[in-house]
């Protein structure tokens, strides 16, 4: 009997940590999604009040949710206090402190933060087109992380019974 | 008080901060500070209590750097340049507080018609001042029979003229001895009236007043008619055929009116080619002439309709 309720504990855990695992490949793409929905918010806030960014900022952040909405209106309390010398360095830094929860990878992180580099020292047109590059490229992102979602979900599913199912061979 | 005090920090906030504490420790009494002036590679210069100085007094003059005008402009626009795009094709921007600040760089031209200024490598700015209390003297002239008489101002520039007109607004709106207080609409076309942030005035402007911040005074006279039905309409720098227009349109539909105009005396004013007609035709019923012979937003002259000296100073 404890033998049976101890396999049913490991696979339990091991399809678990399997779904887990799937959740999180899912999440990852509407953390994206979310992102891009935050910066196309700016860029028609932008487009719309033609709003300097800390109001900007300050605005779009009352319509999203958390985290975002603490990125945003941090960096916009670090705009309107002058923090730093110039937009990117403050823009880089909120990147850094307030979507560390995100756990984004490498390439979205530097995406995200390319896309600050100039935002406050350009004029209207170009800034759209920047913004408009970001928004490209994250689509492109979005894309390829979810051409691989559905395999990816399976074998990690997979992974949790057939590796729970080791494991009880293993110790039984 | 407090809110004059954040005002002038305004000012200082906007600087680099490689010569923010240098233009703080020169300008001792902030409100004898009138202007700051940057130009990349030339020394840095105040104009303090009427008088040019070159910063700091005691040392070396400070090179203003092309890396201090960037950070200046990055603080002036907030980090965002595109939004004063419209105000720097006319070469300045205003900032919280009602702050001018003048910009002169490569101009960028479409069809001979400036589109831009880029590489900016002078900045003035002009620290505004509120004197609540300036145009006291005026308020027995402009006042006839408990209600306020079209007025116009004329001044040149950098006379008070709109010091004047901010405390005039807020005499009008909070009442006084002279007048009960009434509603008052401003167009505050470059935000040096009001010196709004986010739509809120920073500066006094009365209990009774509602402010069109960045809004063309053409455009804003008609829609404060239509939607605020103000009693006075305050307007700063009245020059184009249409705002001349709305003046008058202003006046008809039951609204009294004060106004501003660049200008040595009365005939200047009346040289101005839209201008010189409304004054032709006796609209306005008083004229007050601004001099800054002894100090800025002294009282020269004021006139009636007609043209009849009312005061002589």
């Amino acid at each position: 009997m404890e033998r049976v309720i101890g396999g049913i504990l490991i696979l339990t855990a091991t399809c678990g940590a399997g779904y887990v695992y799937c959740k999180e490949l899912n999440d990852y793409i509407a953390k994206l999604r979310y992102l891009r929905y935050t910066v196309s918010l700016i860029r028609g806030e932008i487009n719309y009040a033609h709003a300097p960014l800390p109001e900007v900022l300050s605005e779009v952040s009352g319509r999203i949710r958390q985290p975002y909405r603490k990125w945003l209106r941090e960096t916009a309390r670090a705009l309107s206090d002058r923090s730093e010398s110039s937009f990117s360095r403050i823009w880089n830094k909120c990147v850094d402190r307030y979507l560390d929860r995100l756990d984004l990878k490498e390439v979205h992180s530097v995406l995200l933060k390319e896309a600050g580099t100039f935002l406050g020292s350009l004029e209207k047109d170009t800034l759209n087109h920047t913004l408009q590059l970001y928004l490209n490229r994250m689509d492109l992102e979005i894309e390829k992380q979810r051409e691989g979602l559905a395999s990816r979900i399976r074998i990690g599913r997979w992974l949790g019974v057939m590796s729970g199912l080791f494991l009880i061979v293993l110790l039984l | 008080m407090e809110k004059r005090e954040n005002c002038r920090h305004q000012v200082y906030d906007a600087l680099a901060a490689g010569i923010r504490n240098m233009v703080r420790h020169a300008a001792a009494d902030d409100d004898r500070l009138e202007e700051i002036r940057m130009r990349t590679g030339q020394p840095l210069m105040i104009r303090y209590d009427g008088r040019e100085q070159i910063l700091p007094a005691v040392q070396q003059p400070h090179i203003v750097t092309k890396e201090e005008m960037r950070e200046t402009m990055d603080y002036i626009s907030h980090y965002s340049l595109y939004a004063y795009s419209e105000e720097l094709k006319h070469g300045f921007v205003t900032i919280e507080g009602g702050h001018r600040v003048g910009v002169a760089g490569k101009v960028i031209t479409e069809q001979e018609k400036v589109k831009n200024v880029q590489h900016i490598s002078s900045v003035n700015i002009r620290v505004s001042h509120e004197v609540i209390g300036c145009a006291d003297p005026l308020i027995p002239y402009i006042v006839q029979d408990g209600r306020i008489c079209h007025t116009l101002l004329i001044s040149p520039p950098g006379c008070g003229k709109t010091t004047m007109i901010r405390d005039l607004i807020r005499q009008i709106s909070d009442g006084n001895e002279y007048i009960e207080g009434c509603s008052v609409g401003v167009v505050d076309e470059r935000s040096e009236l009001g010196g709004c942030y986010m739509g809120i005035p920073r500066n006094h402007l009365g209990k009774r007043t509602d402010i069109l911040d960045c809004c063309p005074k053409a455009a804003g006279m008609l829609m404060l008619i239509r939607s605020m039905a103000p009693q006075v309409i305050a307007v700063d720098e009245i020059g184009s055929r249409e705002d001349v227009q709305a003046v008058e349109y202003a006046m008809q539909c039951g609204c009294r009116l004060i106004a501003s105009v660049h200008g040595m005396d009365m005939d200047e004013a009346l040289r101005k080619p839209a201008l010189g007609d409304l004054i032709r035709k006796r609209v306005f019923e008083r004229y007050v002439v601004l001099g800054c012979d002894e100090h800025p937003g002294r009282i020269r002259e004021i006139y009636d309709g007609r043209g009849r000296s009312l005061w002589n100073g």
